[in-house]
C-alpha cells in the first residue's frame, strides 16, 4: 500500500497493510536537521526541506508541514502576540504567545454583523501595530501558495501531507486567546448570548475559509484545535451550550464538503469522548496527546473514528529507546488491533526529543506494525 | 450569612455582590463576610473535586471573590487581614505560561494565604533570592513546556546549593510534571490542580504537620 491509501483505509476504519506512522512535526524538524528555530519559523524553503528530510529519514507515512510553527499562519490564526525565537526569545527555543485581552465586548457585535475578516481587521493592528491588514492578507495568500506547492512535493516523495487547513478551534478557543482566558471564561457567564451568536458567525466564516483553502491545496484533512474547551476547563453543561453547537457546524460542514476533520485534542478529553460519537462514522480522526486515556478512546470511539496518538512528549524527550518501543508496541497491539489507528506523537514531537526515541517509533512499526 | 456562601458556590455573581452590600449595611464584621466568601470558595473547590465544576468555574469564582473583596478590603482592620501563610509562586525559566500558576494563586489568596508572584520565565537565582528575602515556607514552581523541565531541575538545585533547601517546602505542577520528576528533583509535593495545591499549602502551614507528603 502507498501512504495515501494506508491513511485513507484507516479513516474508513478498515485494516491497512500496516499501522501508518505520522508524528506531529514542528520545532523538532529544526533540532533534527540542524537549522535554528528562527529559520524554521520564518524561512519557508528551509522549513520544507527540514520537514521533508525528517519525514523521509524516519519513514513517515504522513507529515504535517510544520504549519504550527509557520510564523505567517500563527500570526493570522492566533489572536495573541507571537514571541519569536531569534527575536524575542533565544534562537533555539520554542515560540510562545503573549496572551492579552485584545478583543473588546463591542467586537462581538462586529464579528456577528460583519464577519471574521472584519474582526480580524480590528485585532491585527492591536496585536501587531507594525503590521497592516493588507500586508497580513498578502502574507496569507503567499503562505497558502507555498503550502499548496509543498504539499505536492511531499506527495511526490511518497509522504501524505497531513492537513490542508488549521482551524484554531470552535469559537470559544479563539475567544480564549483574543479576550484572554480569564475574561473568556467569565464571558461564558456574563454575556452568554453574545458568545453564542458571534460564535456562530465565527464558525461559518472559518468553515468557508477551511473549505476554500483545503480545496486550493487539495489536502482533504482539516485540523480542528481543541484545548481550552476540554473537560479540564469546561463542565458538561458549558461544553454542551457553547462548544458542541460550534463543533457540529464545523464537522458536518467539513464532511458535507468531503473533508476529514482531525480533532487535535490537547489535555485530558476522556470525560467528553462520548460526545464525539455523534459525528458520522468513518469520517473523522481524533488525535490524542497522552493526557486522554487512549484505551478508553478505543473503547468508546474505536469502530467509529480513526484514533491517532499518543507517544508522550516527556517520553520522547527523556525516556529511553526501549521505553518508547515498549509504549509503541502496546499502542499498536491494543489500539491498532483491527485497524483504525495511526501511530503518532502525543501533540508535537518536542524540541528536545532524542533522535533514538523518534527512530524507535519507526522501528516499532517495522517490528510489530504489520497486519497479517 | 449561610446564604452568602451558598450563593457564592452557586456562582450567582450579582446576588453575591448584593448580599455583601447588605451585610456591610447591617454592619456585620467584615472578617465574617470574608470567612463566608472563603467558605463559598471551599465549596467551589469541593464541586471541582467532585467533577461538577471545571477550571472555568474556579476562575469565575476567583473573579467574583476579588470583586467582592474590593468592597470589603477598605473596611478590614489591619489585624484582621492576618495571613494563613506566605507562599512564593512562579513559572520556571524559559516558559511564559501562567494560567495554572494564576489559578493556584487565586485559590491560595481566596483561602487567606499571601502570595508573592514572581511571574513567568523566572530564573533560578530569582527563586533563591525570593526565599531568602521573604522567609516564605512554601514555594510553587509551574511549567507547561517539556523543554522547561531542565529549568525546574536547575531552580531546585540552586535552592539546594544556596543552602536554604531545609527552610522551604517545594511544590511543583504543570503538564510535564510527574511523580517521577518530583522524586528525581527532590521536590516535596506534586500538585495536579489548583485545589490540590491549596490542600498542600494547608498541610505545610498546619501546626500539626510533621511530614505531610
Amino acid at each position: 500500500m502507498k501512504a495515501a491509501e494506508r491513511i485513507n483505509t484507516v479513516i474508513n476504519l478498515e485494516c491497512p497493510d500496516r499501522v501508518p506512522l505520522a508524528p506531529l512535526l514542528d520545532h523538532w524538524a529544526a533540532t533534527y536537521t540542524g537549522i535554528t528555530n528562527a529559520e524554521l519559523m520564518s524561512d519557508p524553503d528551509k522549513r520544507f526541506n527540514a520537514v521533508l528530510k525528517t519525514a523521509i529519514d524516519f519513514k513517515w507515512d504522513m507529515s504535517f508541514l510544520a504549519e504550527t510553527v509557520n510564523t505567517t499562519l500563527l500570526k493570522l490564526g492566533v489572536p495573541a502576540r507571537l514571541k519569536l525565537p531569534g527575536i524575542d526569545l533565544p534562537e533555539r527555543s520554542e515560540h510562545q504567545f503573549d496572551e492579552k485581552e485584545v478583543m473588546t465586548e463591542e467586537d462581538f457585535d462586529i464579528l456577528e454583523s460583519d464577519g471574521l475578516i472584519a474582526l480580524f481587521s480590528k485585532l491585527i493592528p492591536r496585536i501587531y501595530p507594525e503590521m497592516t491588514v493588507e500586508s497580513a492578507m498578502t502574507d496569507f495568500a503567499r503562505a497558502s501558495t507555498e503550502i499548496t506547492d509543498q504539499a505536492a512535493w511531499l506527495s511526490e516523495n511518497g509522504i501524505e501531507p497531513a492537513v490542508g487547513f488549521v482551524i484554531p478551534g470552535p469559537s470559544f478557543e479563539y475567544f480564549c486567546f483574543a479576550r484572554s482566558i480569564n475574561v473568556a471564561l467569565t464571558d461564558l457567564r456574563r454575556r452568554p448570548e453574545k458568545l453564542k451568536i458571534a460564535g456562530k458567525r465565527f464558525c461559518q466564516d472559518m468553515l468557508d475559509l477551511a473549505i476554500a483553502s483545503s480545496g486550493q491545496n487539495n489536502i482533504s484533512r482539516v485540523f480542528i484545535g481543541l484545548s481550552r474547551s476540554s473537560p479540564v476547563f469546561l463542565s458538561n453543561k458549558i461544553f454542551e451550550a457553547f462548544v458542541l453547537p460550534d463543533l457540529e457546524v464545523l464537522v458536518n460542514g467539513l464532511i458535507d464538503a468531503n473533508r476529514t476533520p482531525v480533532f487535535h485534542c490537547d489535555t485530558n478529553w476522556t470525560k467528553f469522548l462520548p460526545y464525539f460519537q455523534r459525528f458520522p462514522k468513518g469520517k473523522c480522526i481524533i488525535e490524542l496527546d497522552s493526557f486522554t486515556d487512549i484505551f478508553k478512546a478505543k473503547e468508546i470511539l474505536g469502530g467509529h473514528m480513526a484514533i491517532m496518538g499518543d507517544v508522550p512528549s516527556t517520553l520522547l524527550a527523556e525516556g529511553t529507546r526501549d521505553e518508547v518501543m515498549c509504549y509503541c508496541k502496546n499502542l499498536i497491539e491494543e489500539i491498532g488491533g483491527g485497524g483504525g489507528f495511526i501511530l503518532s506523537s502525543g501533540c508535537s514531537v518536542p524540541l528536545n526529543a532524542k533522535v533514538d526515541n523518534v527512530r524507535a517509533m519507526s522501528e516499532s512499526i517495522d517490528e510489530w506494525g504489520w497486519y497479517k | 450569612m449561610d446564604r452568602l456562601a451558598q450563593t457564592f458556590s452557586a456562582l450567582e455573581e450579582d446576588r453575591v455582590y448584593q448580599l455583601v452590600n447588605e451585610c456591610l449595611e447591617k454592619s456585620i464584621t467584615p472578617l465574617l463576610i470574608v470567612n463566608e466568601l472563603s467558605r463559598g470558595m471551599e465549596k467551589v473547590g469541593q464541586l471541582f473535586k467532585d467533577d461538577e465544576y471545571a477550571l472555568a468555574e474556579l476562575i469565575y469564582a476567583g473573579e467574583i471573590f476579588k470583586e467582592a473583596m474590593e468592597k470589603i478590603k477598605p473596611l478590614l482592620l489591619a489585624g484582621e487581614s492576618r495571613s494563613a501563610g506566605l507562599v512564593i509562586m512562579g513559572t520556571v525559566e524559559g516558559d511564559i505560561h501562567d494560567l495554572g500558576k494564576n489559578i493556584v494563586i487565586t485559590m491560595l489568596e481566596c483561602s487567606g494565604f499571601k502570595v508573592i508572584d514572581l511571574g513567568v520565565d523566572v530564573p533560578a537565582k530569582k527563586f533563591v533570592e525570593a526565599i531568602k528575602e521573604s522567609g516564605a515556607s512554601l514555594i510553587g514552581m509551574s511549567l507547561l513546556l517539556t523543554t522547561a523541565m531542565d529549568s525546574l531541575r536547575n531552580a531546585i538545585m540552586a535552592i539546594e546549593e544556596a543552602g536554604i533547601r531545609n527552610n522551604i517546602k517545594i511544590m511543583i505542577g504543570g503538564a510535564p510534571v510527574s511523580e517521577h520528576l518530583r522524586v528525581e528533583t527532590g521536590a516535596d509535593y506534586l500538585g495536579h490542580d489548583a485545589v490540590e495545591a491549596l490542600t498542600i499549602a494547608r498541610k505545610v502551614f498546619s501546626p500539626s504537620t510533621v511530614d505531610a507528603r
